[in-house]
């Protein structure tokens, strides 16, 4: 059903502004080349999928995009990614001006050892002067879009670890969600969860996208195609291919790519 | 078992001799059970055969003085009529130098530490762990000989007590604690999953500010551990303080006084010494023995209460 409405979306969405734009990306790892020259467009306010066997670059690639690479030393990024027109693989980017602006949630839940308040307010801290009141309607705006806020409203100052594996998750999103990014990054943030707890979350990430621009890895094309307008497909470190999500699942141009989606190989 | 010999003559046979073998193997695991029991409960028999002997030893020095022990500042074994023997004052040396050596190598070993597992460039990494290696490796008559030799006239230059004070021993100790705490914060440090510091990193927070909100309170316990571990070394590190601390039982003035710890005060006496003398040198073990037991017992009580207040 979800497919149905991306579908509708995809094929009026011509004049989609590009929001991310990623030209000729190469990234070394040491010596390794990992990303061979990926020329890719994220669209405003669109969720595209990055689909592909292990080790195809897919999460390297999602690396980049907050530059979270730099944090690794002999790990290296070649190329432009232009985010809203600006590139941030320039020297002289502000790292951490960067990932308040492209917010990251991960493959496992990642609360920090604080309160469920904090874990929210953290963030927000880090750039915002609020005052209690204001902090406190931030929380509750950030926890209600992630979907949490009826489950924790009584226990704000318990720790985020006392949390379920799907809560927790959930957490997460909203603390990316408190300081207000522009795009927002998942590196497979199912996997690790159960059945009810991933339905969850992919009903949050097509509310969120009236909002942001969301870029997501999975290995689930299920998902995939319930939850992205658009789907990129890599195979070795190449961008095979990309297109709407439903016409990559439906008549892919790549035999490669045919061969992916009906399960043949990765 | 018996089903399957049941069912044939043959498979009865190979499960009889699969039955043989794993008896066997069944007798050597009790053996290396009762090995191990025995070893570790080893441990609990040495610990209270050591204790029972202190307080033997201590015996006659414990019923002569009792509690007045601990309050009383003047060591005079050879007064007359009778001997009057205090431990306040390497009481209160032990708890300073302690004191005073951590205060110094907690934030100086924490500080190598974090800048070794988060900024340090991968070229310098090697130097500065074998340089705290090696630190660690000083046998501690070395140190008490530099102590003695070097920094107790460098400071006594500068007008930081004379040579032999308890400053002196501290600055020792501080340089004796300092590879234990940092190898142990490094290797705690080491143990936070790098994607809770990418999410933290992923929020947009500096090193700084990781390290302060995230690194800090997840490693807590192992680091307090190994603050308790370098705190008991320091209590109990005897060779280069006997070198430097000067060995004076009165009670410490300021930190820049000569004085003396009771590890000190047992190395320099005890081979002359006799009867009631010597009881109250091993009073003063016993002593050290208990207050270490506080320490831990202390940590034990304060990791308790964090883990409570955290998964509150």
């Amino acid at each position: 059903m979800n497919l149905a409405a991306s579908t509708a979306t995809a094929h009026t969405g011509h004049t989609m502004a590009e929001r991310i734009a990623i030209r000729d990306l190469k990234f070394y790892y040491g010596d390794a080349l990992a990303l061979k020259g990926i020329n890719l467009p994220l669209y405003d306010r669109k969720v595209t999928a990055f689909i592909g066997p292990s080790g195809c670059g897919k999460s390297t690639l999602l690396r980049v995009l907050n530059r979270m690479y730099d944090l690794y030393p002999g790990q290296r990024a070649e190329g432009e990614v232009l985010l809203d027109g600006e590139n941030i693989l320039a020297p002289g980017v502000d790292l951490n001006l960067l990932r308040s602006r492209v917010g990251m949630v991960f493959q496992k839940p990642t609360p920090f050892p604080m309160t469920i308040y904090d874990n929210i307010a953290f963030g927000v801290k880090l750039y915002e002067k609020l005052s209690k009141a204001e902090m406190d309607v931030r929380v509750e705006e950030s926890l209600t879009k992630a979907a949490l806020w009826k489950e924790v409203k009584d226990k704000l100052n318990a720790s985020g670890l006392s949390l379920s594996g799907g809560q927790q998750q959930r957490l997460c999103i909203a603390r990316t969600v408190a300081i207000k990014p522009e795009v927002i990054l998942f590196d497979e943030p199912c996997s690790a969860l159960d059945p009810i707890s991933t339905a969850k979350i992919e009903e949050l990430i097509d509310e969120l996208k009236s909002d942001y621009t969301i870029a997501i890895v999975t290995h689930n094309m299920q998902q995939a195609a319930r939850v992205s307008e658009h789907t990129a497909f890599m195979y070795l470190g190449e961008l095979i291919e990309f297109n709407e999500t439903d016409r990559i699942f439906t008549t892919p141009k790549d035999q490669r790519t045919q061969d992916y989606i009906t399960g043949r190989f990765g | 078992m018996t089903d399957m010999a049941m069912t044939s003559h043959a498979a009865s046979a190979a499960s009889a001799e699969r039955a043989a073998v794993l008896q066997k193997l069944r007798g050597g695991d009790t053996v290396f059970y009762w090995m191990t029991r025995i070893a570790a409960v080893s441990v609990l028999g040495l610990l209270g055969a050591i204790m029972i002997s202190l307080i033997i030893g201590a015996w006659p020095a414990l019923t002569e003085y009792g509690l007045r022990f601990l309050t009383t500042a003047r060591w005079a074994p050879n007064a007359m009529p009778d001997p009057v023997l205090g431990g306040l004052s390497p009481l209160v040396g032990t708890l300073i130098t302690s004191f005073v050596a951590l205060l110094i190598a907690v934030p100086v070993g924490l500080g190598i530490a974090i800048f070794l597992t988060e900024l340090c460039p991968p070229r310098l990494m090697r130097p500065i762990s074998v340089a705290i290696e090696m630190l660690a490796g000083i046998p501690s008559i070395i140190y008490g000989m530099w102590g003695f030799f070097v920094l107790g006239p460098f400071l006594a230059d500068r007008g930081l007590g004379g040579n032999l004070s308890l400053f002196n021993a501290s600055l020792i100790l501080a340089i004796m604690v300092l590879p234990f705490i940092t190898a142990i914060s490094r290797d705690v440090f080491a143990t936070v999953p790098p994607v809770l510091k990418e999410a933290a990193y992923g929020v947009g927070c500096t090193t700084w500010e990781v390290v302060r909100n995230v690194v800090l309170p997840y490693t807590r316990v192992g680091l307090i551990g190994g603050v308790m571990l370098a705190l008991g070394r320091a209590l109990g590190e005897t060779m280069a303080v006997t070198f430097v601390v000067g060995n004076s039982f009165r009670l410490p003035t300021s930190l820049f006084s000569p004085g003396t710890t009771i590890s000190a005060a047992i190395a320099s006496e005890f081979a002359e010494s006799a009867d009631l003398h010597q009881s109250a040198l091993i009073l003063l073990g016993l002593l050290l023995f208990v207050l270490t037991f506080c320490v831990l017992a202390a940590a034990r009580l304060m990791l308790a209460r964090l883990a409570k207040k955290a998964g509150a």
